[in-house]
């Protein structure tokens, strides 16, 4: 293990964008169960840029809603403040995310529609599943690759080393690990955690190639997991690295999933995508 | 899909374990791409109406009636095929480019027609360039360009 590289890597944690203001407001909300929807306005009410997203996402036809929504008021009381919650979070990170990531292989937006992708499928395995909705599994799949943006830069150098690393038949994050001492879940974990995330979300996201090293086990956590690989699978994302994860024999038992589960989701994954990366694209 | 006259470039990207199935005619110069995600249309028949490419059951005899439509001939088709990949670990669930590689198989076994050449499983994202003017079809993987 390179102890320099780790060090060198963990340090960029600091001087990674910190999380816009209004966003970091939003997320202190989301412990507090007395929150009121003056106050999400109150936090938005300075934020014409963002309210106007969260509008047009709202009203994208991922959601379904029956009317038109014109108003945070209007968005709280059809989608839940939660909801609303991570509508913000998307629309926070999707500037930062939009980026190339070099040593990835990731084109300008890659990383975003990857992103998406998995918040999408996410949700859809939820549902398919039969499980209970959980909103903060949006949020988690969103940002579960952000380590990458600060790794991307870092890996560019080592690249061949990691790939005869993972050529073995090694999953490619443990290559990561083995070379530079740390992996993109690891780094992800830890911008979250100076962004002062829920540790559900932050757990969810440094295990969501290796799920069960997590200290307990999560549905959220497997979901996430789970979806991340079907997405490289159909190709949403998929990187350098190409299709080299191995999805966690207990995660898929833990959910009950059956192949047909997969392709269903699949078969929604793209259209989900096209709805919800047309509205950021529009901004 | 995608059907191309001479002077065309068909290209996809990103074929994980999705199917990349190439056709060509070249007396008619005339060929075409399907990227088929999964292998039956059963398991959602509303998204196969809209989008029979989807799926490898409905897209491959759609590829091949197109090829028909602009003069193709079956007995002079060249017949390449592309993706199919796999995660690591072997896990039934995880095989979706195996069982597209399956369906496919079976289709061209009933209807006599066989492949040429095949570039398949594994876990390598794949990028197909194909060329219509000459039809050849490059499969490029992080950089390292193949010819099919």
């Amino acid at each position: 293990m390179k102890k320099k590289s780790r060090v060198d890597i963990l340090s960029k944690v600091d001087s990674f964008p910190s999380m816009p203001g209004a966003a970091v407001k939003m997320l202190s909300l989301l412990d507090n169960p007395e929150t009121t929807v003056s106050q999400i306005e109150d936090i938005l009410r300075y934020e014409p840029g963002l309210t106007a997203n969260i509008l047009k996402l709202t009203n994208s036809a991922y959601f379904g809603l029956p009317s038109k929504v014109g108003s945070v008021r209007h968005a709280v009381v059809l989608l839940g403040w939660r909801r609303l919650v991570q509508l913000v979070m998307a629309s926070c990170v999707s500037a930062i995310m939009n980026k190339s990531v070099p040593g990835y292989d990731l084109p300008p937006g890659g990383l975003w529609r990857h992103s998406i992708a998995v918040s999408v499928a996410s949700e859809g395995l939820i549902k398919e599943l039969g499980l209970p909705s959980d909103d903060e599994v949006f949020t988690a799949a969103l940002l579960h690759d952000l380590g990458k943006l600060i790794l991307g830069n870092s890996i560019k150098d080592d690249i061949r080393t990691i790939e005869v690393a993972a050529s073995e038949g090694v999953p490619f994050e443990v290559a990561e690990y083995m070379v530079l001492g740390t992996d993109h879940a690891e780094v992800g974990a830890k911008i979250l955690e100076s962004w002062s995330f829920p540790p559900k979300i932050v757990n969810a996201v440094r295990w969501h190639h290796e799920p069960d090293s997590a200290e307990e086990s999560d549905i959220m956590l497997d979901i996430v997991h789970v979806a991340n690989v079907l997405c490289l699978m159909i190709g949403v994302g998929v990187g350098r690295e190409g299709l080299r994860y191995e999805p966690s024999r207990l995660s898929t038992k833990r959910l009950g999933l059956k192949t047909s589960h997969l392709e269903k989701v699949a078969s929604r994954t793209i259209q989900w995508v096209n709805e919800l990366t047309d509205v950021f694209g529009a901004q | 899909m995608k059907i191309g006259q001479k002077g065309d470039i068909i290209v996809t990207h990103a074929l994980g374990s999705c199917l990349g199935l190439m056709l060509y005619d070249p007396a008619a110069k005339v060929g075409g791409m399907l990227h088929a995600m999964l292998p039956l249309s059963k398991i959602n028949m509303e998204k196969a109406q809209a989008n029979p490419f989807m799926f490898v059951d409905t897209g491959v005899p759609e590829l091949f009636k197109a090829i028909y439509s602009k003069g193709g001939q079956k007995a002079r088709l060249v017949v390449k095929a592309a993706g199919c990949g796999a995660p690591l670990g072997n896990n039934e669930m995880f095989k979706i480019g195996e069982r597209n590689y399956t369906v496919l198989k079976k289709l061209l076994w009933k209807n006599n027609v066989l492949l040429s050449s095949e570039d398949v499983a594994g876990t390598k994202s794949r990028t197909v360039h194909f060329n219509i003017s000459t039809g050849q079809v490059i499969v490029s993987s992080n950089g390292v360009e193949t010819e099919l």
